[in-house]
């Protein structure tokens, strides 16, 4: 079948051709038939867009892609990439399908519901139909469209009032090699009721180095006095195409905590969209990205301050090597009435190549006047009197510069609670910058 | 064992001339101050021993043991046991004291053929070594420099001269911005390691802290040149009558004449 490529009709022509989707619940059925006329009337964003101006999707919408349902795929031993805190409180997906077999929650306690999306919806899809594309409020967002009307398995998890979850809990994402490039979506509802406390990994891993397209999607509920901490690692393929959306939502005395990690892909953007519902809330959207090649990695967060009374916190560090691109547009809103607001933002940009480029935009829209709002963007390479003061020390060159560039990233993962994930970080990051500083040369 | 022969150096960038024909030797179990006011050269002379790379030697020689050292890289000389104590020591966030201490011990331990410490040993080795300076332990694992105070910072200093064990020492203006107890803290400090193997050049503004540290030589550096040498009662002569009576001698050097 040959289809003309062109970026109008780029989704919508994916999308016919995912035929397997024949799902039994009429819940999803609705949600996804609605999502495909969003995806059909919203137009593909190009460079005049103000939202993607810096980055070109060509390179996403000029291949074909077959669903990732029709990959046939050997999979190789995949426990390597289990965290060891959550052995038993963990769901697989891979190439998007929910994997029973790599899957087990018996970690957790009885009274917290986790499992796939597909399977909870025919057990209560009245519970589900309340809460299931009610948070990811990307409007006219044509890739969260996308998602929705290729729903089928995905994470679902409810924590319940006042259960407080020590146990850390894995959404693993495994994307296989493939002889075509395939596309995928997958889907992650997370709902903490009032008092409710759970840690939660998210891993997109890809095993090989080949082209794929995947557009995750997760959503977030924090009812009162909930706590919700979220790690995202992006490892995909460094082939990959990586579109995704993070929506939290929170009441009064919620606290939202998330580290986005971006360390795969080829061209990769993260959309977290954090909303306030009710006062008093506090919130932290941190982010780190190590860039190396030809990677892009955008990231356009949105905080939105609609009541009195929040704290927020976002420190976005990117690291860029080689040729890579790096984009950081964070928004701000202070909403009228929104008093007390007390909002930290910084983007730091760690040059390492000459041919590296940063775009950077921080974006206040205050509508309050008793707020507080800094915020800051820099951009710079590694301080020569810092190099010398640990050269003079006795370290080499390669040993300060690799000393400097560890410490510049550590500050956005060493908050990070699961001791495996830390470590693993760790690891990329000491990985990333002996590679990186190993094909300087050391001028 | 370090010896410093007709020194001239300029400033990378702009071609400015710092040091014009300096000379000067250090030997075994030796202490040395240099003194002069500010802009004459004197922090310079120390940063260019380290090997600092704003600064181009365009003549004479630096040599340690016998070797020309000018074209060695700052970690090199480091590990040949060249230790500068910064004037304005750089912060650096995120990596810790220990982190640093232990990789540059280890890898100056490495060139010199001495045993390298696991983190154990290599614990064991450095808080005793933190008494030396009066220092606690939770200096250890905050970041180099980071919110240090000035005195805190000048003190961490001797403390990695303490732990790096260097057979020669330039200690650039250490004890300005220093109160007299902490003075008298990295005094102390100094002094125990100024041993029969080692020696230490003190480059300071003021004699104060030849109260507590009694220097074998002291120089007097003018415009980019060693004006004077003498021993401590050249120091006390200085603190009494200035510099002023020694600019005539800068001048008449300036023109290359003898002094």
């Amino acid at each position: 079948m040959s289809i003309k490529k062109t970026k109008e009709s780029f989704l919508p022509d994916l999308l016919s051709r995912e035929t397997s989707l024949n799902g039994k619940s009429t819940i999803i059925e609705k949600l996804r038939l609605e999502a495909q006329e969003d995806v059909k009337q919203t137009s593909f964003p190009g460079r005049k867009d103000e939202n993607w101006r810096f980055i070109s999707l060509r390179d996403l919408y000029s291949e074909s892609y077959i669903p990732a349902s029709q990959v046939d795929y050997t999979l190789p031993d995949i426990s390597e990439y289990f965290i060891p805190e959550s052995e038993h409180a963990r769901l697989v997906f891979i190439n998007g399908a929910f994997s029973s077999d790599h899957s087990s929650t018996t970690d957790l306690p009885d009274e917290v519901t986790i499992g796939n999306i597909a399977d909870i919806v025919e057990d209560d899809g009245h519970f589900l139909e309340d809460h299931l594309n009610k948070y990811g409020d990307f409007e006219d967002d044509i890739f969260s469209s996308f998602n929705t009307a290729m729903l089928q398995d995905g994470a679902f998890i409810h924590v319940p009032e006042g259960v407080k979850v020590d146990t850390p809990v894995q959404f693993l994402y495994i994307q296989t090699d493939a002889a075509e490039p395939y596309f995928t979506t997958s889907r992650c509802l997370v709902l903490a009721d009032e008092k409710a406390e759970i840690t939660l990994v998210e891993d997109h891993v890809g095993l090989a180095e080949n082209k794929y397209f995947s557009v995750p999607v997760v959503e977030i509920n924090l009812e009162r006095d909930a706590y919700v901490k979220h790690t995202k690692i992006q490892r995909d393929s460094k082939q990959a195409l990586h579109i995704a959306r993070t929506a939290a939502h929170l009441k009064q005395h919620a606290n939202y905590e998330s580290y986005t990690i971006t360390l795969g892909a080829k061209l990769s953007r993260n959309e977290p969209r954090i909303t306030q519902r009710e006062e008093e809330v506090e919130f932290t959207v941190d982010g780190l990205v190590l860039l190396d090649g030809d990677q892009v990695s955008d990231t356009h967060s949105v905080m939105d301050h609609r009541f009195s009374h929040c704290e927020s916190h976002q420190l976005h560090k990117c690291v860029i090597n080689g040729k890579s691109h790096s984009v950081f547009n964070g928004k701000i809103f202070v909403r009228k009435d929104a008093q007390k607001i007390d909002s930290f933002q910084e983007n730091r940009n760690l040059l390492l190549s000459r041919k590296g480029l940063v775009n950077t935009k921080p974006q206040l829209e205050i509508f309050a006047d008793d707020v507080v709002c800094t915020h800051g963007a820099t951009i710079g390479q590694l301080d020569e009197h810092e190099v010398f003061y640990l050269k003079s020390r006795g370290l080499n060159e390669h040993q300060a510069r690799e000393l400097l560039t560890y410490a510049f990233a550590l500050e956005t993962i060493e908050n990070i609670t699961v001791d495996s994930v830390q470590e693993l970080l760790v690891d990329e990051v000491h990985n990333y910058t002996s590679r990186t500083l190993e094909k300087q040369p050391v001028s | 064992m370090l010896e410093i022969k007709n020194l001239h150096v300029e400033v990378e960038e702009d071609g400015t001339k710092i040091l014009k024909g300096v000379n000067m030797k250090i030997n075994d179990g030796e202490i040395h101050a240099i003194m002069g006011p500010n802009g004459s050269g004197k922090s310079t002379l120390a940063k260019v021993v380290a090997g600092h790379e704003a600064y181009k030697v365009t003549g004479g020689d630096i040599l340690f043991e016998g070797e020309s050292i000018l074209e060695l890289d700052p970690d090199e000389r480091a590990h040949l046991g060249l230790f500068l104590a910064f004037q304005y020591p750089v912060e650096v966030p995120g990596v810790t004291n220990k982190t640093l201490l232990r990789e540059a011990y280890n890898t100056i331990a490495k060139e010199r053929g001495r045993e390298e410490l696991d983190p154990l040993e290599f614990e064991d080795y450095i808080n005793d070594r933190l008494d030396i300076v009066e220092m606690k332990t939770e200096f250890l694992d905050r970041s180099i420099n980071a919110g240090f105070s000035g005195g805190e910072k000048k003190r961490n200093e001797i403390f990695q001269m303490a732990v790096l064990d260097p057979r020669i020492s330039f200690l650039d203006e250490t004890d300005s911005g220093l109160d007299i107890d902490a003075l008298k803290v990295v005094a102390k400090g100094i002094n125990h390691l100024a041993g029969e193997d080692n020696a230490v050049c003190l480059v300071t503004h003021y004699q104060r802290i030849l109260d507590y540290i009694v220097p074998d030589k002291v120089h007097v550096m003018l415009d980019g040149k060693i004006v004077k040498s003498g021993d401590k009662d050249l120091a006390v002569k200085l603190e009494d009558k200035g510099y002023d009576w020694l600019t005539d001698l800068a001048s008449v050097s300036a023109n290359g004449e003898q002094q």
